[in-house]
């Protein structure tokens, strides 16, 4: 067994009693002295972990080169991991808050990266739910990112063979956001821009060092923080630098049809129709040529050409087709609710404001977690307001509804009760 | 959503709900949604292949359990390009919004029975009101409803072209009769008020025998202007030749330029500018007379703008006028000057001398004129300080030349040139006033 050393509160000093050889009469001690420590269950590989010098980029061969410690679970990887993560997907933030405080009141978390897990997840949850000065004030807790308080090598009797940083790299990118959240949008484009250096910094140092796997995730990181940057321009209609933003990135992965749609989209949104209609055929002979970079299966790429086309016939004013095109969309994939949306607003704008809201309502009752989201919510309200005078009561029982069915993190204002 | 409403009589049983239509928008909103990747461990814990394939497996295993009530598509990336915050939905509008000249305003309308019984025989007219005029919409009197029945509705979309500026009254009105058959008149009145989207500067400059016209339009509004179209109609005395830069792409990224081939112009809201050039010259059918005595007109600008989702806008101009022809009796200009001109070198200029009467004038003088200030003039006539040139019939015009020669560097004007008609003693200047560059030597 691995002796645990006591629960790393103070990263500096790691009071470290490591041992590699079971000593059953230690762990008792360490039991009497310390009764949160938590003993975590390691291979039997891992023993002789601590007898090599840690080289672990070359991975030559299993018996020579022991990688780090292994785990079979995420539970395994950090305390509780596998209900946070299936909590996340359901969209149960305050849960996971109270999880994070009970975990921390009874000592539960003892390695250093767990800390750093937890409090990634307790500002996304603050976030999410709109606390955002509460997050801050967490994010004010830490350490510099980069020292030596956050690296694997500075614990080399908890991750042996292990190096690098175990930041989440979602708290660096949560760091960069929380300006925004806050209205100081300067400062965090600002730490956006900086964190795209990062981790264009981080790419080279992994090819230099022959790391694929980690070339491959830090290149998508690259495109994640170039797309925040595009949606922080974009929403701001700075279209000269969205245009370079999405040329870069088209630059990347030029067999992006989704990436594609998103630059007819944006062309359309000031104004250059026939820029976007060449875009947007430019799709759909990828899509008949089946040249495509695979992330889209054969419905789905489908779709996309349809709510392409559907848009160029939207702005045409000719909206039977669009209605047409949309249908066929939400006969493929009915859980497709941007066509269901699209097509609720095509109905109106034929004057038939009674079937734009029952189709609305009926993807509401059919497929509630494809459809339930804030902007379709708002459309509907806006529907309600015209169809009716007494239009408080219909939002009331829409606002009933959304309270049992949807996730923590949803908006409620967008009802407008 | 609607503008201020008035009724005039009692309790009515109908009401007008009203919601201006213009095209939707794509929302645009950056979601909160990462890689589990980015969340689970370390940024750098996949530098251990092993580990990381270890963690691939064990969190696709984790995301195959679907539960009923996932939101995954909350928080989960689905595609590297989510945090864009694009997905295509559409939103309907929020507000009125502001509405300016060369728009098309279009509108829901809808007649609500809120009452407990049904009415009937309902007539609808739907007219905008302006300080000018009244421009009928919609109106149902041919046709009437039959019969709207209670917590029904009557729908109908309008659609107008803005040509007017300043208030505005979408005027909806509805006859009626109601449950006790009484007829009853429902109007309600919806305010807007539409502004002056753009303005257009021109400026126009003569240089030799080209006119160049320069137009700065300015975006007062609070929207980017993307110019679909910037046209300038020339008069038809001119012909007119579009002057910009020729889009310099370089060899990077031929696949994205294909896609956006130019630079858009969108010219930004409130106060945003762009300047557009033209060069215009006499067009080649028109000769002689109508040149000089036709109006000065160059011509119009024909401006199609889009907004949101290519929502035009189209507007033109006045007329512009360029600079002042001469309505004189005599017209005195310099047709050409050498293309260099040397400083302190003699120059051969060519003019014209015209007769724009209908009678016969001259014989002329020409000269530098004397004026009080005795400085030396920077063009002035080298040799024979005067010319003398015979009578000029009607309509009839004399082409002469005179030696001169340039005493300053740089851009000068030849200026002060006079013209005595020597038997009815009238002084010409000469008009234009042109100017020449002088090099040295």
């Amino acid at each position: 067994m691995f002796k645990e050393s006591s629960p790393a509160k103070d990263p500096d000093s790691p009071e470290s009693e490591t041992r590699p050889e079971f000593n059953p009469s230690s762990t008792d001690t360490t039991a009497t002295t310390n009764p949160s420590t938590v003993q975590t269950a390691i291979d039997s590989d891992s023993l002789e972990a601590t007898t090599f010098e840690s080289a672990s980029s070359e991975v030559t061969s299993a018996a020579a080169d022991l990688p780090p410690e292994r785990f079979n679970s995420l539970d395994e990887l950090t305390h509780d991991l596998g209900s946070l993560h299936e909590l996340s997907t359901r969209g149960s933030w305050q849960a996971i808050l109270e999880k994070i405080a009970q975990a921390r009141a009874l000592f539960l978390l003892t390695k250093p990266h767990e800390h750093l897990t937890y409090l990634t997840y307790q500002v996304m949850a603050l976030v999410k739910l709109r606390l955002s000065d509460e997050a801050v004030h967490e994010l004010n807790s830490l350490h510099d990112f980069d020292g030596t308080h956050y690296r694997y090598e500075s614990f080399p009797e908890i991750y042996p063979n292990r190096k690098g940083s175990m930041v989440p790299f979602s708290l660096r990118w949560l760091y960069a956001l929380i300006p925004t959240k806050l209205g100081n949008r300067q400062e965090g484009l600002d730490r956006l821009y900086v964190l795209l250096d990062f981790v264009r910094d981080r790419i080279r140092d992994k090819e230099s060092q022959n790391l694929d796997d980690s070339v491959e995730l830090w290149k998508k990181r690259e495109t994640f923080v170039m797309s925040c940057l595009l949606g922080f321009h974009l929403g701001h209609k700075e279209f000269g630098v969205s245009l370079d933003l999405i040329k870069e990135l088209i630059n990347r992965d030029p067999l992006d049809p989704v990436l594609i749609s998103k630059l007819g989209s944006v062309q359309m949104q000031f104004g250059d129709i026939e820029g976007a209609k060449a875009t947007f055929d430019r799709v759909e002979k990828m899509l008949n040529e089946g040249k495509s970079n695979g992330l889209l299966d054969e419905t789905q790429f489908k779709n996309l050409v349809g709510r392409n086309k559907a848009l160029v016939y939207v702005v045409a004013k000719d909206y039977v087709s669009a209605v047409k095109v949309y249908d066929e969309c939400i006969e493929r994939d009915n859980s497709d609710a941007i066509a269901v949306n699209n097509k609720a607003l095509c109905l109106m704008y034929l004057r038939d404001l009674s079937d734009a809201i029952k189709v609305m309502e009926n993807a509401l009752e059919r497929v509630p977690t494809a459809a339930l989201n804030e902007s379709l919510v708002v459309n509907l309200c806006s529907m309600y307001e015209l169809a009716y005078v007494n239009h408080t009561d219909v939002k009331r029982t829409l606002n009933n509804w959304i309270a049992r069915v949807a996730p923590d993190d949803f908006d409620s204002s967008s009802t407008r009760v | 959503m609607s503008a201020t409403q008035t009724q005039t009589q009692g309790p009515h049983s109908l009401a007008f709900r009203v919601m201006r239509l213009c095209k939707p928008s794509f929302h645009v909103d950056p979601p909160l949604r990462i890689d589990p990747f980015d969340l689970l461990a370390g940024e750098d814990f996949s530098d251990d292949p092993s580990s990381a394939s270890l963690f691939r497996r064990h969190v696709s295993s984790a995301d195959s359990l679907d539960s009923d009530l996932s939101y995954r598509n909350r928080f989960l990336l689905n595609h590297p390009t989510d945090p864009i915050g694009l997905s295509g939905l559409l939103l309907l509008p929020q507000s009125f919004g502001a509405i300016y000249l060369g728009e098309t305003f279009c509108s829901y309308i809808s007649v609500n029975n809120s009452s407990t019984s049904e009415v009937r025989d309902v007539t609808i007219k739907a007219e905008i009101q302006t300080e000018r005029q009244r421009i009928l919409l919609l109106d149902t009197s041919k046709s009437p409803v039959e019969s709207i029945r209670t917590a029904g509705r009557y729908d109908f979309i309008v659609e107008h072209d803005v040509k007017e500026l300043g208030a505005h009254t979408l005027v909806c009105s509805a006859l009626y009769n109601d449950a006790d058959g009484e007829r009853k008149y429902l109007p309600q009145f919806f305010k807007f008020v539409v502004a002056n989207p753009l303005s257009v500067r021109t400026k126009v400059r003569v240089v030799k025998e080209t006119t160049f016209l320069e137009a700065c339009i300015e975006n007062h509004t609070k929207a980017n202007l993307f110019m679909d179209q910037v046209d300038f109609e020339p008069a038809k005395q001119w012909t007119a030749v579009r002057l910009q830069n020729e889009d310099c792409h370089s060899t990077e990224d031929p696949s994205a330029s294909a896609l956006i081939p130019k630079s858009p112009v969108i010219i930004r809201s409130g106060g945003g500018i762009h300047n557009y050039l033209y060069k215009l010259n006499p067009s080649a059918d028109v000769f002689g007379p109508t040149k000089f005595q036709g109006s000065n007109i160059l011509g119009k600008f024909q401006i199609t703008w889009r907004t949101n989702l290519g929502e035009p806008g189209r507007l033109q101009t006045q007329q512009i006028l360029g600079a002042p022809v001469s309505r004189k009796e005599i017209n005195m200009r310099v047709v050409e000057v050498p293309a260099v001109i040397h400083l302190n070198r003699p120059f051969l200029a060519y003019l014209n001398l015209t007769n724009q009467t209908d009678r016969q004038l001259g014989p002329f003088e020409v000269s530098l004129s004397q004026d009080e200030s005795q400085m030396e003039k920077p063009v002035g006539i080298n040799g024979l300080q005067a010319l003398m040139l015979p009578q000029i019939e009607a309509f009839g015009s004399n082409d002469f030349q005179l030696n001169l020669i340039a005493s300053k560097l740089g851009v000068q004007k030849i200026a002060g040139i006079t013209a005595l008609d020597t038997r009815e003693k009238k002084t010409y200047e000469l008009v234009p006033e042109m100017e020449i560059f002088v090099e040295s030597d």
